[in-house]
């Protein structure tokens, strides 16, 4: 009988799990081996500087890989780029009554667009939507662009470009991958969080930023979309809704029980808060910037005509009274004359 | 919140000032059916400079009107205000065996 070896399964399990790395060996004394030394230049230039992280990911104050970071830098991005913003408060509004509130928006905004390309202007239409938000993380964004204005750029302090000292000819800011660097500029950093988080600092849209909010931004002043939003989501007299024979699908039982719990709150108008008469206003301009200035223009001619007409008017009676008095004194120096004649 | 003895809301404030919030979170509490199934809401906004007080009406199915001045109480305590009478109503409700 031959003898029983045992088997020992961990030992198996070892061996074949790095099968090809086989088991290194080496003596102590051979392990000094010597770097070489680095090349001239090196030990005459400084080193060119390296970028710690990647370009569009600068080390975040709070973690960016959570949902609210990246709300956070979406609501930011939102608020930076649309000048013009409209808040409602929606009142446990269905799913099903949400989609065809956007559908008859997108309608709505597709029709201003038609009219606009006619015009020869830009087609906004796509970038318009009806987006619900957290309040508290776009009021935390709201205060981060309303508070955080770093006035000095990243890239300011970094080398220049194609300096010949350095390798690359991109300009890489001199910032540490630590989060506490005092000179990121993004709205993420630690230093915007702080300059947010100042209390004594208060927010004009502070009193609507509670309960249920949604928003639509517009990425520019144009009053013909503005027009056409607050009468499809906000009717009302100066807004006409559409009638039910131009837009059967407007006055579908879905749509008005959705805008039926939709309130217009008011809007952000290039920084400035305006209520729902003062949105109405905004939206009732006729023709844009473009009108506001052709309004002005004429203002402006007006006043240039009575202004004329004012000075001429003080030259006329200055000139009046002063050949006025020349005559009376010419007449009295007559008088002055015939008296002395006579005396 | 019991909101099924409503019959008519009616709801005023200004939006800007700081003590609408009840009155906004009471239209937000009103369940997404709530005008279908025979309620009458009525939500009106005041403009930015008014010092109007928010205020909130109620008619429940028994015919009480109940007027609340929303400006000095927070949203639980018109929770509580409110359902202390839809509780009733529901317990009469209960007995009678509707």
């Amino acid at each position: 009988m031959p003898p029983r070896i045992r088997v020992r399964p961990r030992v198996l399990c070892l061996r074949i799990a790095s099968p090809n790395a086989p088991v290194q060996h080496a003596y102590a004394s051979l392990a000094t081996a010597t770097t070489p030394a680095p090349p001239i230049d090196q030990t005459i230039r400084s080193v060119p500087p390296v970028l710690r992280y990647p370009p569009t990911q600068p080390p975040s104050h709070k973690p960016p890989q959570v949902r609210k970071s990246q709300l956070h830098r979406q609501y930011q991005s939102l608020l930076k780029s649309s000048p013009l913003l409209l808040l409602f408060q929606h009142n446990n509004i269905k799913a099903v009554e949400w989609m065809s509130i956007r559908r008859e928006l997108a309608a709505a905004l597709a029709k201003v667009d038609a009219e606009r390309e006619q015009a020869g202007l830009e087609p906004l239409a796509q970038e318009i939507k009806l987006q619900v938000i957290q309040t508290g993380i776009f009021e935390s964004a709201l205060r981060v662009v309303e508070f955080f204005k770093p006035e000095d750029d990243l890239l300011d302090s970094a080398s220049a470009a194609n300096d010949p000292k350095t390798q690359a000819s991109a300009k890489i800011p001199q910032t540490t991958n630590n989060t506490a660097d005092e000179r990121f500029t993004h709205g993420l950093s630690r230093r915007a969080y702080e300059a947010a988080s100042n209390r004594k600092l208060k927010l004009e849209l502070q009193p609507l930023l509670s309960g249920p909010l949604a928003v639509v931004g517009l990425p520019s002043v144009e009053p013909q979309y503005l027009k056409a939003i607050l009468s499809t989501l906000a009717p009302s007299k100066e807004f006409p809704a559409p009638k039910r024979k131009a837009n059967p699908a407007y006055h579908e039982p879905e749509v008005q029980f959705g805008l039926q719990k939709l309130m217009l709150l008011g809007a952000r108008v290039e920084g400035k808060v305006f209520d729902q008469e003062g949105t109405k206003w905004v939206g009732g301009i006729d023709g844009g910037i473009d009108g506001l200035r052709a309004q002005l223009v004429a203002m402006l001619q007006g006043v240039g005509g009575s202004l004329t007409s004012a000075m001429e008017g003080a030259s006329k009676s200055l000139y009046f009274t002063i050949e006025g008095r020349r005559m009376d004194m010419e007449e009295k120096e007559k008088g002055d004359g015939e008296s002395e004649e006579k005396d | 919140m019991i909101t099924r003895f409503f019959t008519d809301v009616r709801v005023r404030f200004n939006p800007f000032s700081p003590r609408a919030k009840p009155a906004r979170l009471f239209l937000s509490l009103l369940p997404p059916n709530a005008r279908a199934s025979g309620m009458k809401i009525d939500s009106q906004m005041l403009p930015r400079a008014s010092k109007e007080p928010a205020t909130l009406a109620i008619k429940f199915k028994d015919g009480k009107e109940m007027n609340l001045e929303l400006d000095k109480m927070r949203i639980t305590e018109v929770m509580e205000e409110v359902d202390r009478h839809s509780r009733q109503l529901a317990r009469k409700e209960e007995l009678t065996g509707n």
